[in-house]
């Protein structure tokens, strides 16, 4: 049984963000899902990095390339060898889709201020309302796409045929098909509604506590391992509706829990279940007995 | 509030135009924070969870009502969505005080007036899109009761 997580460095406490606020080789990061909160408060020198409208390429359905990626490090003042640590809202969740493009672009030093802004209130820590500053421009050099972490759908077809794990992070009620989207998103639906076949379903809310932090290595190797039945060695594909809550879940498989072999399939349902004719399975599967907690969701 | 609700919008959305994205952002959160709390006396109704707009994606309550021939719109946005109580705060500006026929008659894409795609993303604007519909839908509702 685990008594620590697998790669423990990659979390930070609020406090040690509060201490290297300002340190020259750490650069704190703010994503959030609602884009507004960041000028609502901030960490005192974060800067902010939107998971939509920074990430992703607003005309293709991908993310930015190398050069883009590169550019918006450098306007950040983020240099390849800077501690990029991440934070934002519920539960960490865009925190961690933006820790994973760093890491798909080859970002050495990045972390999770474990708790999000849930937790940095929670410790009465100060927001500031600050405008975004902005530091030094530096020259980025970014790695081409690292793609043992992000799967494609030819791969996931594949994947599934070979019968091997697959892990659906999505609430129950879109699992098991009820629901097209999930609930209180309708702008992510799908035409049809369901799981990819054989995977297994762990709300990915389900890793996190009631502070926002993530469960403990024991905990956690409960749910995955022993619930869930995902085996260490086997190479595992998270998926859920377009690749957030997902990477959330592939940051705990991987890091927090050791498992090698981990990829988001970011196509996630919103591809699976409207593409032309790939398999679908309706009803609860090999569901995990207990529910995403309603707090979640919203 | 003065003018009617055609050149109120205008006036909103010539000034989110002159700004850039990035200050858009921070209009839009002036906007938030002058939402005036939902009055007492649907505090119970919220609680019991009632008049949820349920397209939204944070908890959103939105009591949408004509009094004395005059539109009346109070709202409750979690503190946690910025986002959608600043649209919020920019309807009930546009929208209370006015006549129900003139609301209705105000386009019904009004939400792409402010420039908000470029400050939001598209993925963003689909909850404000459904705001303005709820709102339009109960207005449209409450008129033909009367």
């Amino acid at each position: 049984m685990a008594k620590e997580y697998a790669h423990p460095e990659v979390l930070v406490t609020t406090a040690w963000v509060d201490e290297h606020r300002q340190d020259p080789a750490v650069r704190i990061v703010e994503s959030d899902e609602d884009v507004l909160l960041y000028s609502q408060g901030h960490v005192s020198g974060a800067v902010r990095i939107d998971w939509h409208i920074d990430l992703q390429d607003q005309v293709v359905r991908d993310y930015i390339d190398k050069t883009r990626f590169a550019e918006l490090c450098a306007t950040k003042g983020i240099a390849n060898d800077t501690t990029v640590v991440f934070y934002g809202d519920k539960n960490n969740w865009w925190a961690c889709y933006a820790f994973w493009v760093f890491k798909l672009y080859g970002h050495a030093e990045c972390r999770i201020m474990n708790g999000g802004r849930t937790r940095w209130e929670a410790d009465g820590r100060p927001w500031s309302r600050d405008p975004e500053p902005s530091y030094a421009r530096t020259n980025y050099l970014a790695s081409d796409p690292d793609h043992s972490i992000r799967a494609f759908q030819a791969e996931v077809i594949k994947h599934q045929q070979k019968g091997k794990p697959l892990v659906d992070v999505r609430s129950p009620g879109e699992f098991t098909g009820e629901l097209l989207h999930m609930a209180d998103y309708p702008q992510e639906g799908a035409l049809r509604g369901g799981h990819i076949p054989g995977a297994v379903s762990v709300p990915w809310s389900r890793s996190v506590g009631e502070d926002g932090t993530f469960k403990s290595p024991k905990e956690l190797e409960g749910i995955y391992a022993r619930e869930a039945g995902l085996k260490r060695r086997t190479p595992v594909i998270a998926y859920c509706r377009i690749g957030e809550r997902s990477s959330h879940t592939w940051f705990v498989l991987h890091y927090l829990l050791g498992y090698p072999k981990v990829k988001n399939y970011d196509g996630s349902w919103t591809e699976w279940g409207n593409t032309v004719g790939v398999p679908i399975e309706k009803g609860p599967g090999r569901k995990v007995e207990q529910p995403e907690p309603a707090r979640s969701s919203s | 509030m003065s003018g009617t609700v055609a050149q109120r919008i205008d006036e909103i959305a010539s000034e989110f135009a002159e700004l850039d994205p990035r200050e858009r952002l921070e209009l839009l959160l002036e906007f938030a924070e002058k939402l005036p709390p939902l009055p007492a006396r649907y505090q119970a109704e919220r609680d019991a969870g009632l008049n949820r707009v349920h397209e939204c994606q944070t908890p959103v309550f939105l009591w949408t009502e004509i009094e004395d021939g005059q539109v009346r719109i109070y709202a409750d946005v979690a503190p946690e969505a910025p986002t959608v109580k600043g649209f919020v705060s920019v309807l009930v500006e546009l929208f209370s005080g006015s006549g129900p026929e003139e609301v209705l008659a105000t386009e019904p894409d009004l939400v792409n007036r402010f420039g908000l795609v470029e400050a939001l993303g598209m993925v963003r604007m689909r909850g404000l899109h459904a705001i303005a519909h709820h709102i339009r839908q109960k207005i449209a509702k409450s008129r033909n009761v009367r």
